[in-house]
């Protein structure tokens, strides 16, 4: 009997040969990952000294800080909470990354994606570094334990396999399969579960496709998402690796509590409607839709691959008049390399605002859209009020769209752009 | 240990799947601190009266994945404050589950709780036996069983006091 890649890493951090699904472990995170936010950092901090005595964290390695959220801050309030997580991370000698990027993106940068490890963050969306055959969980506020205890308690989860077949489509991206997965196997499918997703056709969706799937697992249920890294992806994220682990993989008869086979030959480019995650829909049964605004970044997209698209889209046309169109690529790194490909001049002539790396654009904190307003995402979520009024409206869609929905001021195909 | 069992009237039954418990006080007032504040907005747009029916020791019914979406905390702040002491749901989304449990605040999974209870009937939670009990109606159903932790946040009060416990051997 076989055990999956997640049973195998929790073995490991849990100081055990092997553990099933539904074993109740004490497992060591490798990494604990959080980034500064008010009700969070600022109260694990004060919690870690006021409620255990405890002063420093004792192996500062296992913990990094990400400043990525109100960046750049527009009060002294949000400075002030800035300047709380910089002394806390020079007082404990923890690792401290601000204005790199956002940083589950980041994290995967910097060598936290070690292929085999354990990571947990109090945020889901660290998810992403699954692509990379890490074990991320987003446990919210029980985040507290990892910073007061070495070990935390975590029951095994059960996985969910799912394999991809077939062939993408011109103008179908990885985030039209990731909303096609929820749509065929339902919001609920993979409910305190893992997504292991995997099958022949995981070779035509890039890294940074994987990481916008793996990082969106959150709306299956599942508790995160995995891939079984293969040599491009262990050709990522082993010489950045910030320890040597051994890559672990799940074995041939590892044993799943659901395996399903998802066709991508006759998917087309989807949009996901207001106001749930759950509500993936074909996009051309929403064309010509009037849309006001337009973003692409965020952790799930805002990738390389999102740019080139959306370059590729507006290369020698416009955005149409009076439509706000707001790209902010994912990272610092991300960002330079479009700026020596070309791809912000491009996007820039266009008419798109471009703006540095930063969270605040997909949860309304800065771009923020009034009532009745409508716009085109490729942020992380499209309930009711996530980027301003509760009376605007969300479509979640691939970069592609975004870039043509511009060019319209309605939502759009991107096909006949490519 | 044993954890108290939660008894007391349905006071709402939520039967929407993937049910986003941001819309109990409204995502225009999720940004709400003050809990009296937040109190007095729960529950408008389901039962403008609910404020006047509820009392202690109520609790509210769930359908399947409760808690989907973006769950922030501020709207089960308000049910404590109005006195709900629990949530049963068909299942729940991990995410919301996880957060409710580390504020100590009981949920129980029980497939088939909607059609075990109608509103206002009195019902019983029994974590050691597992079972939902339908006191009006004299019927009940299985639950599934708390994990360990989760048994042992409920009992220490939320995630604070739990980790304050010396570290079980697992």
């Amino acid at each position: 009997m076989g055990y999956t890649i997640t049973e195998k890493i929790l073995a490991r951090v849990s100081g055990k040969e092997f553990v099933k699904a539904g074993d109740e472990v004490m497992a060591k995170p490798d990494y604990v990952i959080a980034y500064d936010f008010p009700g969070y950092t600022d109260v694990y901090f004060k919690q870690m000294k006021e409620d255990f005595g405890i002063e420093r964290v004792a192996e500062p390695d296992r913990y990094a800080i990400f400043i990525d959220h109100m960046v750049p801050a527009a009060t002294p309030k949000e400075e002030e909470l800035h300047i709380g997580t910089r002394t806390w991370c020079a007082e404990n000698g923890v690792a401290l990354y601000e204005r790199k990027g956002i940083g589950h993106q980041v994290a995967a940068e910097v060598g936290y994606a070690v292929p085999g490890a354990f990571v947990v963050h109090f945020d889901g969306h660290i998810s992403q570094l699954g692509t990379f055959g890490t074990l991320a969980m987003g446990i919210r506020r029980n985040l507290l334990e990892a910073f007061v205890r070495e070990r935390i308690s975590i029951k095994v989860p059960q996985t969910v396999r799912v394999n991809l077949r077939g062939t993408l489509q011109k103008g179908v991206m990885a985030r039209d399969v990731f909303h096609h997965l929820v749509r065929t196997l339902g919001p609920a499918s993979c409910r305190f579960q893992v997504l292991e997703v995997g099958g022949p056709a995981l070779s035509q969706i890039s890294t940074e496709g994987l990481q916008t799937i793996t990082g969106l697992a959150m709306f299956t249920g599942a508790v995160t998402a995995i891939v079984n890294p293969d040599e491009e992806r262990l050709a990522y994220a082993l010489p950045r690796a910030k320890k040597k682990i051994e890559p672990v993989w799940s074995d041939p008869d590892a044993e799943y509590s659901a395996v399903h086979d998802l066709d991508l030959t006759d998917l087309e480019p989807l949009v996901v409607i207001p106001p749930t995650p759950a509500n993936s829909r074909n996009l051309s049964e929403y064309l010509g839709i009037e849309i006001n605004a337009g973003y692409l970044g965020s952790c799930a997209s805002g990738r390389l691959e999102d740019l080139r698209v959306a370059a590729k889209v507006l290369q020698g046309r416009q955005v149409k008049a009076g439509f706000q169109l707001n790209v902010v690529p994912t990272s610092q790194e991300i960002m330079a390399a479009a700026g020596r490909e070309g791809l912000l001049s491009t996007l820039v002539e266009a008419g798109a605002f471009v703006s540095s790396p930063s969270c605040d654009y997909c949860f309304g904190r800065i771009a923020t859209m009034s009532a009745n307003q409508r716009a085109v995402s490729t942020g992380t979520l499209n309930v009711r009020g996530r980027m301003g009024s509760p009376d605007s409206e969300i479509y979640l869609c691939n970069a592609a769209t975004v870039a043509a929905s511009a060019i319209e001021g309605a939502i759009a195909d991107p096909r006949k752009y490519l | 240990m044993a954890l108290k069992p939660l008894r007391g009237r349905v006071a709402f039954v939520f039967d929407e799947e993937n049910f986003d418990v941001d819309q109990i006080v409204g995502v225009k007032n999720i940004k709400i601190t003050d809990v009296d504040e937040l109190a007095k907005v729960a529950m408008l747009s389901y039962d403008p009266d609910f404020h006047g029916k509820v009392k202690p020791g109520d609790v509210i019914v769930g359908a399947h994945n409760f808690g989907y979406g973006h769950p922030h905390y501020p709207p089960m702040r308000a049910m404590r404050h109005l006195g709900v002491t629990g949530v049963i749901a068909e299942s729940f989304s991990p995410g919301y589950w996880r957060g409710e449990i580390s504020m100590g605040f009981p949920q129980a999974s029980c497939p088939g709780i909607l059609s075990l209870v109608d509103r206002w009937d009195e019902i019983e939670v029994d974590w050691d036996a597992n079972l939902v009990r339908n006191l009006t109606k004299g019927t009940s159903l299985p639950m599934e069983p708390l994990s360990y932790a989760d048994r042992e946040m409920l009992d220490a009060g939320g995630l604070v006091p739990y980790l304050k416990r010396p570290i079980a051997a697992v």
